[in-house]
């Protein structure tokens, strides 16, 4: 807490390592974590001025000033919710999200991929626009929009909860897991990251099939030798928003190195003991 | 030659007022010149000789870098210790203490496709244990501020594109990669690495940007936009079959440099019985493969003796050299 406090730039913003320039995704995971903590009021509200002012003219949010166009940390940054953004800020923030989709499931890719009989499910977010969709952007897309949907749920955001879920269901390697979003790659089956993992079970936070417990139990298996805080803290969040994080589960011993990492530890932390601000 | 022995004399004699001259050299030296020369160097292990090796190769290639900024780019790929998926820890310290020896002010710097966790990543390939202070020296190329460099003629279908602006800005950049197939491309080498200089905080991970707008096409423009470079191939243990990731380990004992990408990599391709011109990124390049080949000065082991058949995914085996 102290250090992610210390790290704040004097813009308002968080870098991803510690003297770097402001991005939107540790500024809004320290923020996250901060509220998460209890909130201190001064960093809070000049970390929330700063993203206010990066927020682009379409709604959505860059990766950083110097970039501009809006992409998946779009997703990140509306994760704060209305009363923290402002109720424009944040309603133009998760209209974005609602039309952004992967270039794969456009329209004529997947009539082409259909009369190729190879289907690729339904839309998931990219990270980048014009590109395919992945399994982190889509996972925080549908985290944002649930978190949407509790405020004011439109047909529009359930419909893209649902092809979100579609998406990585039809997206989960062959070992029970997630990686980046390729299960396989010219035939061959691609094995499962952790981090990856963890955060698509916290986006399917209430499903129960099959897939879903079958990625808890590779989930439970990959704890005691998790080799990232990212990946520690990732597949706690998954594994307590289905109630399987087992009660001897090894405590998080690997060092944060980036303030985002250092974030979603204190995150995980959080959500240990009852305050998940992913699913509240 | 002249040019060589008046900058070595240089070098020798004034070196404090000749340097600020000197500063652009690497960058404006033709690399028609100088870059075609490719050492190929037989190493059994990975072992002390590394290092000794390591300066041999350096001093052949005559480079000047007193003073200057060089970034060693490896190839950082998963978090698997013992499989040859990254690049071995200690080339990467031969070639630190060697460009530091020369004088020069030496970082490390990588971005992974795939995986956020670089630190932890090289941690886990050994980096942290065989390189001293490596968190102090190494930069995470994706989480690195940020330089939007254009393509007035692209290969690709980029017009510009988001680089990490550690690799932007240094006065040599020196791609580190392993000796590897690869399902997309065929072969990834000094080229292909240099897809780590693009910044994943921009584009995520993987960087798909560059997979839309072609693979051999964005390798090609890399190329042409980092142009300050020199290339440390580790083939002491590549991967054949189904790289970069799921291969298998190759022993082919041989380290390849040089200070141009292109004829290292053709070079590495001759090595690992794979016909250069069959390589898509090189023909987009060079214009001309055959051209390239016939300008490359290779001193050292000769191909024929290092020369080993890295196995080639079924839909791969086209680019197999033609045995006569």
């Amino acid at each position: 807490m102290v250090s992610l406090l210390e790290s704040q730039n004097p813009d308002g913003g968080w870098p991803y390592q510690r003297g770097g320039p402001s991005w939107t995704e540790p500024t809004a995971y320290a923020l996250l974590a901060l509220m998460a903590e209890g909130s201190v009021a001064e960093p809070v509200d000049k970390g929330l001025r700063w993203l206010n002012a990066a927020q682009l003219p379409d709604g959505g949010w860059g990766p950083q000033p110097a970039v501009l166009q809006s992409t998946w940390v779009t997703a990140v940054a509306t994760l704060l919710g209305p009363a923290a953004l402002g109720g424009d800020a944040y309603r133009r923030g998760i209209a974005w999200i609602v039309q952004s989709s992967g270039e794969d499931t456009s329209f004529l890719i997947r009539v082409r991929q259909f009369l190729t009989g190879n289907a690729q499910g339904d839309p998931g977010w990219p990270w980048f626009a014009g590109t395919s969709a992945w399994v982190t952007p889509t996972a925080l897309s549908m985290l944002a929009l649930r978190k949407a949907a509790r405020c004011a749920a439109s047909p529009q955001i359930l419909a893209r909860l649902d092809m979100g879920a579609s998406y990585l269901l039809a997206h989960a390697c062959s070992d029970g897991g997630w990686n980046h979003g390729a299960a396989r790659a010219l035939d061959y089956d691609a094995r499962s990251y952790p981090e990856t993992t963890g955060v698509a079970l916290l986006a399917l936070n209430g499903k129960d099939t099959p897939g879903v417990r079958k990625a808890c139990r590779w989930a439970q298996g990959q704890l005691p030798g998790c080799r990232a805080s990212e990946a520690e803290s990732w597949l706690r969040l998954g594994l307590l928003a289905h109630g399987q994080l087992p009660a001897n589960a090894p405590l998080p011993a690997r060092p944060p190195r980036t303030i985002q990492n250092a974030a979603l530890a204190l995150l995980a932390s959080a959500a240990a003991t009852g305050r998940n601000p992913f699913l509240e | 030659m002249a040019d060589l022995n008046r900058r070595e004399f240089l070098t020798g004699s004034a070196a404090g007022l000749v340097l600020a001259g000197c500063s652009r050299r690497i960058a404006e030296r033709p690399q028609a010149r100088r870059a075609r020369l490719v050492s190929i160097v037989g190493q059994p292990d990975y072992s002390q000789q590394v290092y000794g090796e390591m300066r041999r190769i350096l001093a052949e290639h005559h480079l000047n870098v007193r003073g200057k900024r060089v970034l060693l780019k490896p190839n950082l790929v998963e978090f698997e210790p013992d499989t040859p998926i990254n690049t071995h820890p200690m080339l990467v310290h031969a070639a630190f203490e060697a460009f530091r020896e020369l004088g020069a002010t030496v970082s490390i710097g990588e971005g992974p496709g795939h995986r956020r966790n670089t630190l932890d990543m090289a941690e886990a390939a050994g980096y942290f244990e065989t390189i001293p202070h490596f968190e102090d020296i190494f930069t995470d190329l994706n989480l690195d501020r940020v330089s939007e460099v254009r393509l007035p003629h692209p290969h690709s279908r980029l017009r510009s594109i988001h680089l990490a602006q550690s690799a932007v800005a240094c006065d040599l950049l020196v791609s580190m990669p392993k000796m590897k197939t690869h399902h997309w491309v065929g072969a990834t080498l000094s080229m292909k690495n240099l897809f780590g200089t693009v910044s994943g905080g921009v584009y995520g991970w993987p960087k798909n940007i560059l997979h839309w707008a072609g693979i051999p096409e964005c390798v090609a423009d890399l190329y042409r936009m980092l142009p300050k470079h020199f290339a440390i191939v580790d083939g002491i243990v590549g991967m054949e079959g189904n790289g970069p990731i799921q291969g298998t380990a190759k022993r082919s004992r041989v380290i390849v440099a040089g200070g141009d990408l292109a004829a290292v990599d053709a070079s590495c391709c001759q090595i690992m019985s794979i016909d250069p011109r069959r390589i898509e990124y090189l023909r987009l390049a060079t214009g001309d493969v055959g051209g390239l080949l016939g300008s490359i000065r290779q001193i050292g082991e000769p191909v024929a003796s290092v020369k080993t058949g890295f196995k080639l995914m079924p839909e791969w085996r086209g680019i197999a050299e033609q045995r006569v």
